[in-house]
């Protein structure tokens, strides 16, 4: 559901870190564009980062879209960092999208490619399991992956390309 | 005896107290019993330099200690002020406690306030809460702050606690704790401190010397204390003699050499008995809490024999002659002086009324004044409309009330206003439009209060009604909330001292329905909070000076205080008693649909004007059986909204009627009861009762042991009348007692007295109990000296 498309498929995972303070926020990221304004640039993640971000203030929408959003920061540091699709709004439901629910603001944050088993070769969202299968697949990584499907979404795609 | 004396810059009170065996002056000073050798010249030993208060300047400090801190964000970041940059500040590495920076002052100095910078942008670190401690040493801290900073962009200062008893007192340490982020799983962050102060050593240096020479007699205190409680009569007197420091006041010395050294526990009643016929109780009776006891009021009946009764010929049969019927969104006004409680109109489900009562507490009895007042040339019938009684001059006013969308085309959207004159029973129209004379325009759900002395009536509030628009759309104009006036009843003219403003400047009021608005007659302040505008709930608070024209923001409403104030949204109603500068606030159902819960019950509050804090009273939040009879539903009334709750000063008893319990099920239903509502603190009498008791019931312990008959008669007559028979809780605690004529003697060694005498130790815990009643000024200091030994 969320990276089924051919397109997504072939896009780099990227590690996502916290501009100000440096700590991990996701080690999931997929470099996108904003569906309502394709002229900026974020990184989205399916996975709920659970352990680094969490929410602040309340809900709120944009004038460019209906879509309803509340803003995260990174735990460390208190910044915000991004925001989190909380209910899509028709329009975006209904457009192409990658199915990410959480967005990082690329100002906000410091990228890095990441490598496959190899160490040779870009890591690539093909590459990655399903959600629904193990969630053993990075060792290495500090992030602990769950597999918990956001239950308020009921499996929609969502949002931003 | 209080003397005051100030001779030029000196200045001291010295309360005499009389004069001991040893012929020395017994006095009160600064806080402190001393001995005084008789016949010197009191001015000179007991004065002291008053120190002129100097300016207080910025403190100059740096970081001593920290807990923690994350990344970038050192401690030593609070130093500098910059509020665009994000790395400015400290930052603790996690929530978890021990949180905290302390600061070490460059010079002991009063720190008087303490000044916190913030980031550009709300920030989720801010911290929600905080305490701040001070103290000479690193080890012996004190608290000097425990608030919580806004989550916004300005700066906040806080006034720090830097005096005892009026003595001001030094610190060179200061501990900032965090305990709450406004993200409770955020970390907390500091970006900017400021110590406000005074650093002179010319003022600070004697505030040490003070400071020491009071640890020091604290700390010889302690002694004597301890001295006596083992028995050490040679050092007691001893260091005493040396010191001439009191270790309390004479009486309660002369209440331990009866209790504790004569065992003469009669001579003790009599100790107590005269020390609460003194007033010495008060302060102690003063810091309990209230206890609410509702009652509800059947009254008197007495079909239509009534004097002011008008309308003999009355289609309404038995019962409802003569009490009101249910209703809500009635008005009730008290006269203090008569015991009187007046109610008019109200919706009783089905119409507007225009009945008008008057209830005699002293009779209980209602009886009715006017069955329609407009038929008297008074008011028609209304609801949600306000009332307000000048007692001195016997008038009752009514302004404003409510008009169904349906009918506020058809009818006349002028607002009238009626005075009723209670000798001549007569009523008068003062103005048949208020807005045509400079007034407010047709308003329900305003304030409105009485000011007797300078004969003027304040109205604030409430929402104007407008026609509705000729043109058919669904949607509803821009609801408009009325200002702040002011009725010269003298003159019959109005002004208007503020308009509804939403700006945030100081002197700027917001205007909202429901909302709760007092007078208080001693200091001439309308007091402001809560309400409604639309769908937003306000909790802010404010003041009005009446004579200064002047707008006070107690509260702003922004900071999150849940389950320290009332919540907003449930229909308060609130009175005033400006003898004890205390506002009750009794808070219910909400009028929103949404918001009523099934489980919610009355919760009761009291906002001590003085000390700027509220408490609660109860709150109740069981679940309503609806089983009839049960005990709960009988103890106090049901929830409800637009109901009336008048308070009668001079006797501390609120009345309560009626209102709309808001039942889905049937929605049209009122209610039509009657409540007194006591708040209970211990009396005087139960205190004196209950310190017999206690005496009592050591005595009848000590007999115990050595007289077993003895003491059983003892218990079966002295002691049982000192109890309560009816209170269950005495009564079981009495029965228990008899268990005593069976113990040994080692079960009854209290900790730490290993060294004494077994009954010297008892009764020493018995006096150490009884003193507790008393003001701290007279009492021995409350610790022991081994409790400060740790292991």
């Amino acid at each position: 559901m969320s990276t089924s498309n051919a397109n997504f498929k072939n896009k780099c995972v990227t590690q996502v870190n916290c501009i100000f303070c440096e700590s991990l926020l996701c080690t999931r990221g997929m470099k996108a564009v904003l569906l309502a304004d394709t002229e900026i640039e974020l990184f989205s993640t399916d996975i709920p980062p659970n352990r680094t971000v969490d929410f602040v203030a309340s809900c709120y929408s944009t004038e460019s879209c209906k879509c309803k959003l509340r803003d995260i920061a990174c735990l460390k540091c208190g910044n915000v960092v991004g925001y989190h699709v909380v209910a899509p709004c028709k329009p975006c439901l209904l457009s192409c999208n990658n199915g990410h629910f959480w967005m990082f603001n690329s100002e906000a944050v410091s990228t890095l490619n990441r490598l496959d088993v190899t160490g040779l070769n870009l890591l690539l969202w093909g590459d990655l399991p399903e959600l629904d299968d193990s969630e053993n697949e990075e060792s290495e990584s500090p992030l602990e992956e769950e597999c918990i499907r956001p239950t308020e979404y009921h499996g929609v795609h969502v949002t931003c390309f | 005896m209080c003397y005051q004396y100030e001779y030029g810059e000196y200045g001291v009170t010295v309360l005499f107290l009389g004069q001991t065996e040893a012929n020395t002056l017994y006095c009160l000073f600064k806080g402190r019993y001393r001995f005084f050798p008789a016949g010197l010249p009191l001015l000179v030993i007991l004065c002291n330099k008053m120190a002129v208060v100097p300016d207080s300047g910025v403190l100059t400090f740096s970081i001593f200690k920290w807990s923690s801190y994350s990344s970038t964000y050192l401690p030593e970041n609070i130093l500098v002020d910059k509020p665009n940059d994000q790395s400015s500040r400290w930052s603790s590495e996690s929530n978890y406690p021990p949180q905290f920076l302390i600061l070490k002052l460059e010079r002991p100095a009063i720190v008087q306030s303490i000044t916190f910078g913030k980031y550009e942008k709300t920030h989720v670190c801010n911290l929600k809460k905080f305490k701040v401690f001070g103290g000479m040493s690193e080890e012996n801290m004190t608290e000097l702050l425990s608030s919580g900073l806004k989550n916004d962009y300005n700066k906040e200062t806080f006034t720090l606690k830097h005096k005892i008893d009026e003595q001001m007192f030094p610190c060179r340490f200061v501990k900032i704790v965090p305990l709450m982020s406004w993200g409770p799983s955020f970390n907390f962050s500091i970006w900017y401190i400021e110590l406000h102060g005074i650093e002179d050593p010319d003022v600070v240096q004697p505030c040490l010397n003070w400071y020491s020479k009071y640890r020091e007699q604290e700390a010889i205190r302690l002694c004597l204390k301890h001295f006596r409680q083992h028995n050490y009569t040679e050092a007691f007197e001893s260091l005493q003699k040396k010191t001439r420091i009191a270790l309390e006041h004479p009486m309660l010395t002369h209440l331990h050499d009866q209790l504790v050294l004569q065992g003469d526990f009669d001579v003790c009643e009599e100790l107590i008995d005269k020390a609460v016929r003194d007033g010495l109780f008060n302060q102690y009776i003063s810091q309990q809490e209230y206890k609410p006891r509702w009652s509800q009021i059947i009254p008197k009946c007495n079909k239509g024999t009534s004097a002011q009764e008008v309308n003999r010929d009355d289609i309404n049969s038995d019962g409802d002659d003569n009490r009101p019927g249910m209703r809500g969104g009635h008005q009730m006004v008290i006269d203090v002086q008569t015991e009187t409680v007046y109610l008019f109109g109200g919706w009783d489900g089905t119409q507007d009324l225009a009945d008008f009562w008057a209830y005699s507490v002293q009779e209980n009895q209602w009886s009715c004044i006017s069955r329609d007042t407009e038929k008297e040339s008074g008011p028609s019938a209304r609801s949600c409309h306000k009332m307000c009684i000048d007692s001195q001059r016997r008038q009752i006013y009514t302004l404003g009330r409510y008009l169904d969308s349906s009918v506020r085309n058809s009818k006349s959207l002028k607002s009238d206003f009626y005075r009723y004159d209670i000798d001549a029973n007569t009523w008068t129209l003062l103005s048949e439009d208020t807005s045509a004379d400079g007034g407010p325009k047709l308003v329900f759900d305003h304030q409105m209060c009485m000011d007797s002395e300078k004969h003027m009536i304040y109205t604030f509030g409430g929402r104007i009604l407008t026609c509705n628009g000729s043109v058919e759309d669904s949607r509803t104009s821009e609801p408009q909330f009325s200002g702040l006036y002011a009725y010269h009843c003298h003159a019959g003219t109005w002004s208007l001292l503020r308009e509804d403003s939403c700006n945030a400047g100081p002197e700027d009021v917001q205007s909202r329905i429901g909302h709760c608005m007092l007078f208080h007659t001693r200091n001439r302040c309308l007091y402001v909070f809560g309400g409604q505008r639309s769908k937003t709930y306000l909790n802010d608070f404010f003041s009005y000076d009446v004579d200064g024209d002047h707008v006070e923001i107690i509260s702003d409403g922004t900071k999150k205080d849940s389950g320290m104030v009332p919540m907003t949204g449930f229909t308060q109603r609130a009175t005033i008693d400006p003898e004890l500068n205390e506002i009750h606030v009794l808070s219910g159902l909400s009028k929103d649909k949404d918001k009523r819960e099934e489980n919610v019950r009355n919760s009761f509050w009291i906002y001590d004007i003085a000390r700027n804090n509220w408490s609660c009273v109860y709150k109740n939040d069981q679940t309503v059986k609806e089983n009839p009879g049960k005990a709960l539903q009988e103890e106090e009334p049901c929830p409800r909204f637009a109901h009336q709750l008048v308070y009668d000063e001079m006797h501390k008893v609120h009345y309560l009627f009626g209102g709309n319990p808001g039942k889905s099920c049937s929605p049209k239903m009122r209610l039509d009861d009657f409540w007194s509502l006591k708040l209970c603190r211990p009396s005087k009498e139960y205190l004196l009762r209950h310190c017999k008791y206690l005496i009592r019931k050591y005595r009848f312990e000590e007999k115990a042991q050595s007289e077993p008959l003895s003491a059983l008669k003892y218990l079966q007559n002295d002691l049982s009348l000192t109890v309560d028979h009816a209170d269950p809780e005495e009564t079981k605690e009495f029965q228990l007692l008899p268990s005593a004529l069976f113990k040994s003697s080692s079960d009854f060694i209290p900790l730490g007295f290993s060294d004494v005498d077994q009954t010297y130790a008892q009764r020493t815990q018995l006096f150490d109990t009884l003193v507790n009643f008393f003001p701290d000024s007279m009492t021995p200091p409350k610790g022991n000296l081994v409790d400060l030994i740790t292991l």
